[in-house]
């Protein structure tokens, strides 16, 4: 079932303003692997396993999407959190980038 | 320790080492950073990150210069040390890396996905890059297999 959301009869432009420039910090951010020829199937797997903490089954099936549609969000959540992950990714030699998540 | 024999004719090995200790000098002559920061703006932190990874890369490379210089690996013996295993791991990446950007820019990505690579048709030091290219993917694969 479809719920109208709640529409306030009058609005304070303040509110809009703070909400519009809500901190980059406090937003949320993808943390995404992108394909490479280079790297090996299981080298990729094992990089997720080691830095996200992934079982065997979530990681080979995030290096299957990276294979094959060229790109995979391994993790979404908070920006400090998601720029160690990318740091991780790429000191593995591994192309992550880190992408607002509208 | 973690010992391994490789699978490769030993000529073939003796061919490779002079490529393999040119494209490891030309890797460790560059600070490697060619990754996206994720916060390209901001001059203080693009500085912080790139001299962050470039410090894992130089450390990383120590762990395969060991490897190279080992007399037992022109004979396809292969010894690392547990704790070094992952640098390792990570300074064979970037040395397929770099051959892929140096050696082996006649090839698609696909051809290299894939393994179909035609050899008779290139030069021979299109050919000695692809088997240096193949042999550290076989260390990473036993490497792997290996790790805990």
């Amino acid at each position: 079932m479809y719920t109208v959301p709640f529409m306030p009869l009058s609005v304070n432009p303040e509110t809009i303003e703070t909400t519009e420039t809500e901190p980059e910090l406090a937003q949320v951010w993808k943390v995404i692997v992108l394909n490479d020829p280079v790297n090996l199937m299981n080298y990729v797997v094992m990089v997720f396993r080691k830095v996200f903490g992934y079982g065997e089954q979530k990681a080979i099936k995030h290096m299957q999407e990276v294979h094959e549609l060229g790109k995979s969000i391994l993790w979404t959540g908070e920006r400090e959190q998601a720029e160690s992950y990318v740091f991780q990714l790429q000191k593995w030699r591994l192309q992550a980038v880190l992408e607002r998540d509208d | 320790m973690i010992d391994f024999q490789l699978r490769v004719d030993s000529r073939i090995l003796q061919a490779i080492l002079p490529e393999l200790e040119k494209t490891f000098g030309k890797a460790s002559k560059t600070s490697g950073v060619t990754f996206a920061c994720p916060n390209p703006l901001d001059e203080d932190f693009v500085d912080a990150w790139e001299s962050g990874l470039k410090e894992e890369f130089l450390n990383d490379r120590k762990s395969l210069a060991r490897l190279l210089r080992n007399p037992k690996f022109k004979h396809g013996y292969v010894e690392v040390e547990e704790d070094e295993a992952e640098e390792l791991l990570r300074s064979l990446t970037e040395l397929r890396l770099t051959l892929r950007e140096n050696s082996l820019r006649e090839f698609t990505d696909e051809d290299l996905e894939n393994g179909e690579v035609e050899l008779d048709t290139h030069k021979p030091s299109v050919r000695i890059g692809y088997f240096a290219y193949l042999v550290m993917a076989e260390i990473q694969e036993k490497l792997i297999a290996e790790c805990p």
